[in-house]
């Protein structure tokens, strides 16, 4: 697979999976402040994986790589720590069938993208607004807003880094008894 | 690098190309992408989500903002209302009418149930647990087990909770009691309490947000905790039990509130310390997981589950 092909595949078919990975995560790591190693970690893996061979089944790929390198770091910590590894979710992952968050509706995703969105610092939502809504260049966004253009690529840069954690944490398509089951795990502070 | 670190370089990146980029920019880049996998799936996360961020342009007039907000609000009422429902229908409790001014609610082993009161009160029973209400939801004795209350909050009339030989005022808040014989344990979240004991003239110890109090016999602890701990010890909520340097004994005792399987932990290994989040039904994982990181041997005699060294 050339690598264009696989920036696509891993585009189209890992990165949708992102958010019951974050849960996944959440759930069975502690320190929040791992999470985000721990995932670009395993998506790095995966992506390594294949430029080899292109892995027939996503989704246990991915879960099973995350759990390792969660083993890992829980084997080289000093303080005996140990979570749930063994989560119920994670035993249930060994089938790839479309899980139902790969695929959103057209609706439910411009809904998903709104709340994003809606959650952006005043400047910085403006910013992407009229980038991506009103379909502007960044020059005639710094033109209209009469800033530098410097000052709109970097909420360009944090536009997007904030839509991608916002769309990363969705809960729009999680069953009800996981949200049962997240309703009172609060963010844990970072260590 | 940390994740953090390389994620801003990527986003640097998408923003450059976002503006259009130079052919050394071009070039840059794509040095900077071939140098690590890491580099690369930072930048095609991102990446990702701006290009799925240009649907965003279904928003742009004609169709008004106003409208996309009301249909996006419609689930989370479809929801209330399913939850609603829920609770109506929900099984784990039954309600026995002991007497015309009191209302029994009871929970079985691994069951939790949410009520609301006649005052409109909503508590939420854990495991093996049963309490009573008077009539005007105002006043609840917890025979056992373990209880949350969000009080609505009503000067004239406090709401108030016999447990063992305490009582717990509330002063407008949201706390939960354990009862375990005559130990009681009172969490509180928000707001502040009022515990006294019953019979004594001593002065009744105020709690708030934050303080967990702690009552054998005679005695009163009152502890502040970190909003992390609290958050532990409501976890059972969510239906999960949340261990932070807790010995394997204790944690054996919390699994057993919620499972007629008993754990039992014998010789050096009670006082090994874990921490982590379980699910509070799941015993099965629980000591798949002891055996495994720590080498315990677990002997599953179908009832009784012995852990040991």
């Amino acid at each position: 697979m050339g690598e264009q092909a696989i920036d696509q595949w891993f585009m189209r078919e890992v990165l949708p999976l992102e958010p019951m990975l974050t849960r996944f995560l959440r759930r069975n790591w502690r320190n929040e402040a791992e999470i985000g190693d721990l995932r670009q970690e395993a998506y790095a893996r995966v992506y390594e994986a294949a430029q080899r061979e292109r892995p027939a089944l996503i989704k246990p790929f991915l879960f099973q790589i995350t759990r390792n390198l969660m083993i890992d770091r829980l084997r080289r910590q000093s303080v005996v720590s140990l979570e749930s590894m063994a989560d119920f979710e994670w035993l249930n992952v060994s089938d790839d069938k479309p899980s139902s968050e790969a695929y959103v509706a057209a609706r439910q995703e411009l809904r998903l993208l709104q709340a994003a969105l809606d959650e952006l610092p005043p400047r910085c939502r403006q910013v992407v607004m009229m980038r991506k809504v009103d379909g502007l260049s960044q020059k005639e966004v710094a033109r209209q807003m009469g800033i530098t253009i410097e000052t709109v690529e970097n909420q360009v840069a944090k536009g997007m880094r904030l839509l991608a954690q916002a769309l990363g944490n969705r809960r729009g398509a999680v069953t009800s008894e996981a949200r049962r089951y997240n309703s009172f795990r609060k963010p844990r502070d970072v260590r | 690098m940390s994740a953090e670190e390389t994620e801003a370089a990527a986003a640097g990146w998408l923003a450059r190309e976002d503006r259009g980029l130079t052919a050394e920019e071009r070039d840059a880049l794509d040095f900077w992408l071939s140098q690590s996998s890491l580099n690369k799936v930072a930048y095609l996360r991102l990446k990702a989500a701006w290009q799925r961020a240009d649907r965003l342009a279904a928003l742009k007039s004609p169709m008004p903002m106003s409208r996309v907000r009301w249909w996006s609000s419609r689930p989370r009422t479809w929801a209330a209302i399913a939850a609603s429902l829920a609770l109506l229908l929900g099984g784990g409790v039954y309600f026995a009418r002991r007497a015309p001014s009191e209302q029994n609610y009871v929970t079985a082993i691994g069951r939790m149930q949410a009520v609301r009161l006649a005052d409109g009160t909503q508590v939420e029973l854990n495991t093996n647990t049963s309490l009573r209400a008077d009539v005007t939801g105002r006043t609840v004795r917890l025979d056992k087990g373990e209880a949350y209350f969000d009080v609505v909050h009503d000067a004239q009339r406090p709401f108030t909770v016999y447990a063992g030989n305490r009582r717990i005022t509330d002063i407008g808040t949201k706390f939960s009691v354990f009862r375990n014989g005559d130990d009681v344990r009172v969490t509180v979240r928000e707001g502040r309490v009022r515990v006294e004991i019953l019979d004594d003239a001593g002065a009744p110890v105020v709690a708030q947000a934050g303080h967990v109090v702690v009552t054998k016999g005679g005695e009163t602890l009152v502890l502040a905790k970190p909003d992390r701990d609290i958050a532990d010890d409501l976890s059972w909520r969510g239906g999960m039990l949340v261990f932070d340097q807790q010995t394997l004994a204790e944690a054996a005792e919390q699994f057993n509130r919620y499972n007629a399987r008993q754990i039992f932990v014998e010789g050096p290994a009670r006082k090994i310390r874990i921490g982590g989040s379980f699910k509070a039904g799941n015993v099965d994982v629980f000591v798949l997981l002891l055996h495994r990181g720590f080498g315990l041997s677990v002997n599953d005699q179908g009832s009784r589950i012995v852990v040991s060294r």
